[in-house]
């Protein structure tokens, strides 16, 4: 066998597994205890949410100041989203349930409203990807 | 830097069923601690052998890598899609970690050309000798041309990806292959 091959062989039985001295998973785990999760986009979505409730509330509540209530319309029902199961998402999804019924209760006493329709379709995209994250998650 | 002998032990859990790993590297990712220890205790000793090689058998800072690269593993599970198993997403992020600290150290940026010219001679043959020596060796090489020899003769790497992971062209991976082998059969040829 020639010295290239001797050397390679050599250098490939380096390889494998060692052990630490100490158990590292203690450290581990009071950091990961500590830390919250990156690379998650839940709060982003969560902030947009919010947003959406804010804007899309403010308008509602400045429209219906000058709007007599409506007596016999029956609230609608949220879209039927499926719900997530990782708790940060559901936690999301909960906010943005929750937009998109009152952004739909405004369309009803206020259709024409083009700003309305608009922050409905955010929502119900937002919405989307946090499904879509999910999936992702799995 | 600890001059002992590689403690290099069997497999350190029994491997687990195929479809075992991705039930726990999903409960993980849904935030599940006690499935992530477990995958630790799975995994903590192919990831700290190789981090091990990679700082040149410094124990203390191979512990802290490791557990580095544990912890970003938890941070960016939610992001790991099964597209390749997870032990090769975990070695590689464990191997980014260790060249992180690397980069961020550069106590070996330039690349020495008497040592090059010296290496580029190969007239020393290798000799195999004893495993402590080669071990030694290795450890004892810059940190950079270590890395590059680690990554390519001892865990298999192309030279395009340790280029990628260690941010220099090509070339400059090869040359450094070329430098720490040399500079690895004069240590050998000499203690031999």
């Amino acid at each position: 066998m020639n010295h290239e091959l001797i050397w390679r062989n050599e250098l490939r039985k380096l390889g494998g597994p060692a052990l630490p001295e100490r158990d590292l998973w203690p450290a581990i785990h009071a950091r990961i205890a500590a830390t919250p999760r990156r690379g998650r986009r839940w709060p982003a979505l969560a902030a947009a949410a919010a947003a959406v409730l804010v804007v899309g509330g403010a308008g509602w509540l400045g429209w219906r100041a000058r709007t007599p209530p409506a007596t016999d319309a029956a609230p609608p029902a949220p879209l039927a989203w499926a719900q997530p199961e990782l708790p940060a998402l559901a936690a999301a999804a909960q906010d943005l349930d929750a937009a998109s019924v009152q952004l739909q209760q405004a369309l009803e006493r206020r259709p024409d409203a083009v700003f309305l329709v608009g922050l409905l379709n955010r929502t119900n995209a937002q919405r989307m990807r946090l499904l879509r994250q999910e999936a992702k998650a799995r | 830097m600890d001059g002992a002998a590689l403690s290099i032990d069997p497999p350190l859990a029994q491997p687990e069923a195929a479809d075992a790993v991705p039930a726990l590297v999903r409960r993980a990712a849904a935030g599940d601690v006690a499935a992530f220890e477990q995958l630790y205790r799975q995994h903590v000793g192919r990831l700290y052998g190789t981090i091990l090689r990679l700082v040149g058998r410094d124990r203390a800072r191979a512990e802290e890598l490791t557990q580095e690269a544990f912890v970003r593993a938890w941070q960016k599970l939610a992001s790991f899609r099964h597209e390749s198993a997870f032990s090769t997403w975990l070695h590689r992020l464990g191997v980014n970690t260790a060249l992180m600290d690397l980069r961020a150290r550069r106590d070996d940026e330039t690349t020495d050309d008497a040592a090059l010219a010296t290496a580029a001679g190969g007239a020393v043959p290798f000799c195999a000798g004893e495993r402590a020596d080669l071990e030694r060796a290795v450890a004892a090489l810059p940190p950079r041309a270590r890395a590059v020899l680690v990554l390519h003769d001892v865990e298999g790497f192309k030279h395009e990806e340790i280029a990628a992971e260690l941010g220099m062209a090509v070339g400059s991976s090869k040359a450094q292959l070329h430098r720490a082998r040399g500079l690895l059969r004069r240590a050998l040829g000499g203690a031999a």
